[in-house]
């Protein structure tokens, strides 16, 4: 794997022989991370085009005062499904897409770690479409807004079918995501080439793999709040619903705690396109990778942290205000310094005003302006007047389309010749560019004016005040033009699919690794792995006279630890966040007591006996792995069938509590306490359920005899899971039954 | 008395601090002379001087739980910081310490030392009992020093790796924030004395009045810093680990 040659010029193949015979299916069952990310990339063009539909449908609508070629309430449907299409079916796919297919060839990897579990993370997006747009058979779209805020989503206020739908489809969404950010995790940390240390990954790959924690971390915070909502609106809980006791702020801080990283996750692919796009059309290695690197792992810990500043409105006082406000001032700093670099980058390069340049560059002077009206936002006065304006749908819109669709549209003409051989036109390409500079601000800066005058968002429409009218015909002539540039795009990829110009191993003269290979690369990727001791392995090859100075040691020694057990642990940090949320609503609750049954309608003394069980569980799993260690089979079944009996008996435990309280007339519908009880232990018990389900298998597996000695660390990486459900038991232990005793 | 007055006035100057202090800076310089990075001792002193005589710790003392809060994360995390930092490189733990140099107790230190003295007998004792609050302090230095250790340990070879360093920094942050989240949105008192303070300095109706600090709020500000404040702390030391990593070429360790 050491060789210095690149690959051979091979014809693109579409397909390999052995799957000639079922050449019909290959793309639907494919698991190679190529097809996967076209196949994300697809999909997120398609839903971009029903997305862009809704948004000349609105704007048609708003195109002229007092209009009424919409009904008010298919208006609310149709702004709810274009945010929530464009967020959850256009910008998370297509980011993930160009990951999936990129980020494996910029590290020298074949594949995915799991790609299995790759194409499953596909196959959810979909899904949860099709979810989504059943709603509208099903009694009507949802008409509650992107963010769904209760209790307006709650059965009283919106009694269709309409919200359910959403929430299942992004709970399917969600899943779907954090399977991929864990493959994404998994895959940098275990399947790097040779060479490729961290401190040597290309920006791109980094920025996404720290993109991949904030989406484990994020997206279960949002699912757990989903739960919530359909245990509300399916089995009559009351977490949300103000006048049962529950709390729609409670609502707001859930979402916007998932809804604030949410905006970085969204924009973090497209600063790992820009950054690599801009140095090599600079011709110039990046200005300050580290503080890149950096600035990105400082952002995503400060997302994390900031959610108060989209409820300045609501009333948390004025204290809260204060302090969201200071940290979200401090989040522009990390992002300033992106700007920066990718500036300074430029300075002085010998820069090249291809296509993917152009749209960089663009990407760049809005970002900023979507920067500055940003921090205005922070600013709590100023946010006071201007939310739920005009001038925050310029503003966001800015970030979405400004910033990351240009990105998307940088990153489509970069690598378009990679995934398919041929270069795209570069004349449609800067017609695309152009129609869509013109349209963009068209559109969105007119917008920040029609704000400031003081034109509410999500009206259906408007009475006929001086500049309304005018203004609003301006913003919806630019959509026609953006319309126009979607066209060229699709276009453009058509043509050139077929009949564009060959586009060679590198046509770019980029550094990083996916241009080390064929274009299109073939099905292991490489056939050989250039030397890897800098950022750029290509350009050391092509100036051996004065090669990039070698970065870190001066070593190819890779640590790749196993991958089964790093996933694991990805997805329980993952879903540590799902129950942290559930046990912060339920203490929530507990802290604000109803009228009704409370915790002493627990039997704390046998539940003790049956956690009793639940942790000695974990011991006997633990022996149970040191006897496949030591290769010794009937102990080791011994330990797994007590393990999975003691789980069994602790299931029961919690069967016989259930019972005792739906014996006495308690269910999920009865109060908060009941309602927040149920769901927190109902979901742990869920995945204990699991647990002895994956134990099951294991059990089935080494029953047969053919364990073999591979396989123990997916033993382990089972059991890593138990210990974790064991250990989550504890905390709701300890505030479920044994926090009432301190009072 | 007015806030001036009150600025000015409740300095509390403990003969005892100030000998502690000077003794602490003459064994100092008796074990390490020139070795010593005198500067980050001298903050060292500077902030926990600052955290126990300054108006803070007369409002600690039973008026506002958010100076308390102050003075807690002054104690666990600056002033360790300092201490650590201000060791010279050839600087080793006596044996028996060495053992907690585990990066889990080290963890359950940093962490504990939040969630320990919130709950609320133990932060109402410590407040009400003087004697209780000197084992506080000591034990928020030492908590807060065994939690530095993994990161800011006199040499490399006793860190953390930079990656292993930020998960622990990470973890830590993500632990303390949900008590301050807790904090800050629990509609009950955590420390019931700062409900109604006794008002031995007549400063109670600025602090109402003018300062409009209820009990609420005050409940509300000391989770906030808890829960921002304390996580840019965090942050920073993160920001530390990147550039440690970045800056010349150690060998890679692991990276989970
Ligand atoms: C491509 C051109 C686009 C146009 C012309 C457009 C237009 C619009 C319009 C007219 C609205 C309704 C405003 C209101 O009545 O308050 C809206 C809302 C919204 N748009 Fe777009 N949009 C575009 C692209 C995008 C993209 C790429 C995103 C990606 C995140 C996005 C996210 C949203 C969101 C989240 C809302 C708010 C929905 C809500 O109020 O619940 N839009 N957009
Ligand atoms: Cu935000």
């Amino acid at each position: 794997m050491n060789g210095t040659t690149t690959a051979p010029a091979s014809p693109a193949t579409l397909l390999d022989p052995a799957e000639h015979w079922h050449h019909r299916l290959a793309w639907l069952s494919t698991v190679d991370h190529k097809r996967i990310g076209v196949l994300y990339l697809l999909t997120g063009l398609f839903f971009f085009v029903v997305g862009g539909l809704e948004a000349l449908v609105l704007r048609v609508q708003l195109a002229v005062p007092k209009n009424h070629f919409l009904q008010p309430d298919t208006f609310n449907q149709l702004f709810t499904m274009h945010g929530t299409t464009m967020i959850f079916l256009v910008v998370i796919p297509v980011g993930l897409g160009f990951v999936n297919y990129f980020l494996p060839l910029q590290i020298g990897a074949r594949d995915m770690a799991f790609p299995r579990l790759n194409a499953f993370g596909f196959w959810l997006i979909p899904f949860g479409g099709i979810l989504l747009h059943f709603s509208v058979l099903a009694g009507g779209a949802p008409a509650v807004g992107w963010f769904s805020y209760a209790p307006l989503s709650e059965t009283p206020y919106s009694s269709t079918l309409g919200v359910d739908y959403w929430a299942v489809a992004l709970f399917v969404l969600g899943i779907g995501s954090v399977a991929t950010a864990i493959n994404i995790i998994a895959t940098v940390i275990c399947r790097r080439a040779p060479g490729m240390t961290m401190r040597r990954l290309p920006l791109f790959t980094w920025i996404n793999f720290v993109n991949a924690f904030m989406i484990i971390l994020a997206l279960p915070v949002l699912n757990a709040g989903l739960a919530m909502l359909l245990i509300d609106r399916q089995l009559e809980g009351h977490f949300f619903l103000p006048f049962h006791g529950g709390s729609a702020v409670l609502w707001q801080h859930i979402f916007w705690a998932f809804g604030h990283p949410e905006v970085y996750i969204m924009v973090f692919p497209a600063f790992g396109i820009v950054s690599e796009v801009i140095p090599v059309f600079s011709r110039k290695p990046i200005f300050g990778y580290a503080f890149v690197a950096a600035s990105s792992v400082a952002i995503a810990v400060l997302s994390m942290g900031v959610w108060g500043h989209h409820m300045f409105t609501v009333g948390m006082g004025r204290a809260a205000n204060s302090f969201f406000a200071i940290s979200s001032l401090l989040i522009a700093i990390p992002t300033g310094v992106k700007v920066l670099n990718w500036t300074a980058t430029m300075i002085g390069g010998r820069l090249r005003f291809d296509v993917p340049m152009l749209f960089c560059i663009a990407f760049l002077i809005q970002f900023l302006l979507a920067g500055i009206t940003g921090i205005s936002h922070a600013v709590v006065p100023l946010d006071w007047q201007t939310k739920n304006s005009y001038f925050l749908v310029a503003h966001f819109h800015f970030v979405a389309v400004g910033a990351i669709v240009f990105a998307f549209f940088a990153a489509v003409y970069f690598w378009f010749p990679k995934m398919s051989g041929r270069m795209l036109s570069e004349r449609l390409g800067k017609w695309t560019f152009w129609l869509m500079v013109i349209g963009f601000n068209m559109t969105f800066i007119i917008q920040h004016f029609l704000g400031l005058l003081g034109m509410p968002r999500r009206v259906f429409t408007y009475p006929n005040l001086p500049h309304w009218g005018w203004m609003n015909m301006l913003s919806t002539v630019g959509v026609l033009f953006m319309a126009a540039a979607a066209l060229f795009l699709v276009w453009n990829l058509a043509v050139s699919f077929f009949r564009g110009k060959i586009a060679g191993d590198n046509p770019w003269n980029a550094w990083t690794l996916e241009w080390a290979t064929t274009s299109p690369p073939p099905h292991e990727n490489f056939h050989a792995l250039p030397p890897i001791r800098s950022r750029r392995p290509l350009w050391d090859i092509a100036n051996p006279d004065r090669p990039d100075p070698v970065v870190g040691e001066n070593t190819s020694e890779i640590e790749s630890p196993d991958k089964t057990k790093t996933g694991i642990l990805t997805f329980i940090v993952s879903e540590a966040a799902f129950f942290a949320i559930l046990l912060l609503a339920y203490l929530y609750f507990y802290a604000r007591p109803q009228p009704g049954p409370g915790p002493r309608e627990l039997d704390v003394p046998r539940t003790l006996v049956f956690s009793l069980c639940l942790f000695a569980s974990s011991f006997t799993l633990w022996r149970s792995e040191i006897a496949l260690g030591r290769q010794r089979r009937g102990s080791m079944l011994g330990w797994l069938v007590l393990t999975i009996t003691l789980g069994g008996v602790f299931l029961v435990g919690q069967g016989m509590e259930y019972w005792k309280l739906f014996q006495t007339g308690v269910d999920v519908s009865t109060n908060l306490f009941a309602t927040s009880f149920f769901t927190l232990t109902g979901f742990h018990g869920l995945h204990v359920f699991l647990g002895l389900v994956a134990l099951l298998i294991f059990l089935w597996l080494a029953w047969r005899g053919d364990f073999a000695p591979g396989r123990s660390s997916a033993f382990e990486a089972a059991g890593y899971y138990w210990h974790f459900v064991d250990i989550v038991w504890v905390f709701v232990l300890l505030t479920v039954y044994i926090l009432p005793l301190a009072r | 008395m007015t806030t001036y007055e009150f600025l000015t006035t409740t300095w509390r100057w403990s003969f005892l601090l100030l000998l502690f202090c000077a003794l602490a800076l003459v064994g100092y310089f008796l074990a390490f002379r020139r070795r010593g990075r005198l500067a980050y001792l001298g903050g060292a002193l500077a902030v926990f001087l600052f955290a126990l005589i300054s108006p803070v710790s007369a409002l600690a003392d039973g008026y506002l739980f958010s100076a308390h809060m102050v003075q807690h994360i002054l104690l666990v995390l600056i002033v360790p910081a300092f201490l650590l930092l201000s060791l010279p490189r050839s600087f080793s733990l006596p044996r028996p310490f060495t053992a907690l140099t585990h990066p889990l107790i080290g963890w359950m230190a940093g962490v504990g030392a939040m969630w320990l003295w919130h709950v609320p007998a133990l932060c109402n004792a410590a407040t009400t009992s003087s004697a209780i609050s000197v084992i506080q302090t000591t034990s928020l230095l030492l908590m807060g020093s065994a939690f530095w250790w993994q990161v800011l340990a006199p040499r490399d070879a006793q860190r953390l790796s930079p990656a292993a360093g930020i998960a622990y920094l990470f973890t830590a942050c993500t632990a303390c924030s949900v008590l301050g989240i807790i904090l800050t949105f629990a509609p009950v008192s955590i420390c019931p004395v700062y409900q109604q303070p006794v008002d031995r300095l007549g400063i109670l109706s600025s602090i109402r009045g003018q300062w409009g600090l209820t009990s609420e709020r005050d409940q509300q500000i000391g989770g906030l810093l808890m829960w921002v404040p304390m996580c840019l702390i965090y942050l920073t030391a993160i920001l530390a680990q990147l550039a440690r990593w970045h800056s010349g070429p150690h060998p890679e360790k692991s990276n989970a």
